[in-house]
């Protein structure tokens, strides 16, 4: 053990321990949020930049389901529903009181945070495997939920339509305009994404997820409150993925229960098995991967699922660390 | 009164397949610690593949095609096990990967039967017709039938569990798995026996209940509900713990579906499994494992 000889098991915990590397980890992340800025202006093709939007926006779930699960090891299954609650919330907000997107999704923040304790309190009681049947069942159950909620305005099977556009400072910005779209979504989504690894899991939260991730008994006895932290986990996790519901909803104008469908559902999956669970930045490179051959699987339309599915499997199995595995620091 | 006694009786014999359903996702996870998420796409599978036996294609007699299918379902139940169970055995995230690779099992098993044989529904003749009348009571010969088959599978089970060496095996693997493999038991055998016997216990389920509730591709995540609902209240590996559950659990949902409409019946089943949780987390008869 000497000084030269730095190696550690988990160089992520060596890291967040001291701090190493945080300023410049940021500034790195920063330049490349910049770059994309600026590709976004360089793209001409509005189905190019449309792509990047659902990039963006699912940046912030996928990094929100890796928060939960990847990093506190709780097996939340019910991200979309997070994600749900946001987009009906933020729509309905929008279109029955008359909020302004922008508070429609910053009070969708709220709803998010509410249904999150909601999950949690019962998951909370449950360990491993449990939780993930339990949550997904909340998944669901939700769409039949949806259609009864037609009575009060969530638009049954057909979903709701007509959804106000986001309105920056006067100007509105249609769906058509993905320009603005490109620069807002990123916007959102790097902040959201900021804040989640470089802010919330590099503090004091991310520590006490990990440590009770890896050694559950071992943080109790050294006093991680278990039950608080998992708690904030869910909260944390829900309240950035009900922004990125509401996000999507003023940027689509419509949401359906299809966004609890099984093709959501599976990119999702996919996504974080393909980019690596708990390390940095390999969910996120997961989204740009999943998205992005997703539409280049357009042509094969039947068999889009089928492969998805094969997709999750071989890649648990064969690249059980995901591309994150691929270029993992030596520690 | 006579209303209430045939919601009643509905929802026992409901029940008993129910309990098939819930006793083959108990007995894997018994054995392996593995919650297989693609139990109910198999037991649409196990559907699905009789109705082609009998109605899609060579118009096979039911009989016949239920032996057919039988083995089909034990291999599936066994190719399951080598080819993406064992492969994650020992990983650093077993848990993990194994709901990952098993939730991605069921997509492929569901979005596989869409593309063979489309997305609708299907149903299978029921094999007896008619119905039985007593005292104003009547039930059809066909629940009364699959009634009486659940029953006598779910008494094989236990039987086979209780009083033969494989049996004993299976449970000797569940209780401590390196004792087992230390006694001499080869472990991964008992592992695809148990995979096998889950698959062709939830696949005759999807046969028995196909002329009530129809086959679809989607249709086996009620089902799978259903049964990990029942497991967790009758507590895990509990044979008995899961007959009882199962009668419970579906004759609440009898009234459920008669007296508020069937579309709550999943929410009911999702209400019914947090207030276990909330009141009862071992279950009726389980140990919560630590």
């Amino acid at each position: 053990m000497s000084s030269g000889n730095t190696k550690s098991a988990n160089p992520l915990i060596r890291s967040v321990f001291t701090g190493d590397g945080l300023r410049k980890q940021s500034l790195v992340y920063w330049a490349v949020i910049a770059a994309l800025a600026l590709a976004g202006g360089l793209i001409g093709d509005s189905d190019i930049r449309h792509i990047f939007i659902l990039v963006f926006i699912w940046c912030i779930v996928i990094a929100s389901w890796d928060l939960i699960l990847g990093y506190a090891g709780i097996f939340n299954y019910a991200q979309l529903v997070f994600f749900t609650f946001g987009a009906y919330g933020s729509a309905m907000l929008s279109i029955y009181a008359g909020l302004t997107p922008l508070l429609a999704i910053l009070a969708a923040a709220g709803i998010g945070a509410v249904i999150g304790v909601v999950i949690a309190v019962p998951s909370l009681r449950l360990k491993g495997e449990y939780v993930a049947l339990f949550t997904f069942a909340v998944h669901l159950a939700l769409p039949p939920l949806i259609q009864q909620g037609k009575a009060i305005g969530m638009g049954g099977n057909t979903g709701l339509l007509g959804i106000p556009w986001l309105n920056l400072f006067g100007y509105q910005v249609s769906s058509i305009d993905k320009l603005t779209w490109y620069w807002v979504s990123l916007a959102i989504g790097a902040i959201c994404v900021y804040l989640i690894y470089f802010v919330i899991l590099r503090g004091r939260m991310g520590l006490a997820f990990i440590a009770m991730r890896d050694a559950d008994t071992f943080a109790q006895a050294i006093g991680v409150n278990e039950y608080r932290y998992k708690l904030l986990a869910f909260v944390a996790s829900a309240v950035f993925t009900a922004v990125a519901g509401g996000v999507y909803a003023h940027y689509t104008g419509v949401v359906t229960p299809r966004v609890l469908g099984t093709e959501f559902f599976l990119m999702a999956m996919v996504m974080l098995a393909i980019g690596g669970m708990g390390r940095f930045p390999g969910a996120v490179l997961g989204v740009f991967i999943v998205v992005i051959g997703n539409e280049l699987l357009r042509s094969f339309d039947d068999y889009r699922l089928l492969l998805l599915g094969v997709a999750v499997v071989l890649t648990v199995i064969f690249l059980p660390q995901g591309v994150a595995g691929l270029f993992r620091k030596r520690g | 009164m006579t209303q209430i006694l045939e919601i009643l009786i509905s929802g026992i014999t409901q029940g008993a397949v129910y309990c098939v359903v819930a006793v083959g996702l108990s007995l894997v996870y018994g054995a392996s610690r593995i919650l297989n998420f693609a139990h109910g796409s198999l037991y649409s599978l196990g559907g699905f593949l009789a109705w082609y036996l009998v109605a899609g294609g060579p118009g096979l007699p039911l009989w016949l095609a239920v032996l057919l299918v039988l083995p089909v379902l034990a291999l599936t139940g066994i190719g399951i096990e080598r080819a993406i169970i064992r492969p994650l055995r020992g990983s650093d995230n077993w848990k993990i990967n194994t709901i990952m690779v098993t939730l991605g099992l069921a997509f492929i098993i569901e979005n596989g039967l869409q593309l063979v044989f489309g997305p609708g529904t299907r149903t299978i003749a029921p094999f007896v017709e008619g119905s039985l009348s007593v005292g104003g009571i009547t039930i059809t010969w066909y629940k009364l039938s699959i009634f009486v088959i659940s029953l006598a599978l779910v008494g094989a089970l236990e039987f086979f569990l209780s009083s033969t060496r494989y049996g004993q095996a299976v449970r000797a693997v569940s209780q401590d798995m390196q004792g087992a493999n230390q006694v001499g038991i080869n472990v991964n055998q008992i592992f695809g026996l148990t995979f096998a016997l889950s698959v062709v216990l939830t696949g005759i389920a999807g046969i028995l209940l196909a002329p009530v509730f129809l086959v679809s591709p989607l249709g086996g995540w009620a089902p799978f509900l259903k049964a990990f609902v029942i497991v967790v209240l009758g507590g895990l590996g509990s044979t008995k713990g899961a007959f009882v559950a199962a009668f419970i659990l579906a004759v609440l949902e009898a009234f459920v579906i008669f007296y508020i409409g069937p579309s709550w019946a999943m929410p009911a089943w999702l209400l019914m499994l947090i207030i276990v949780l909330m009141i009862r987390p071992k279950g009726l008869f389980g140990v919560w494992e630590n």
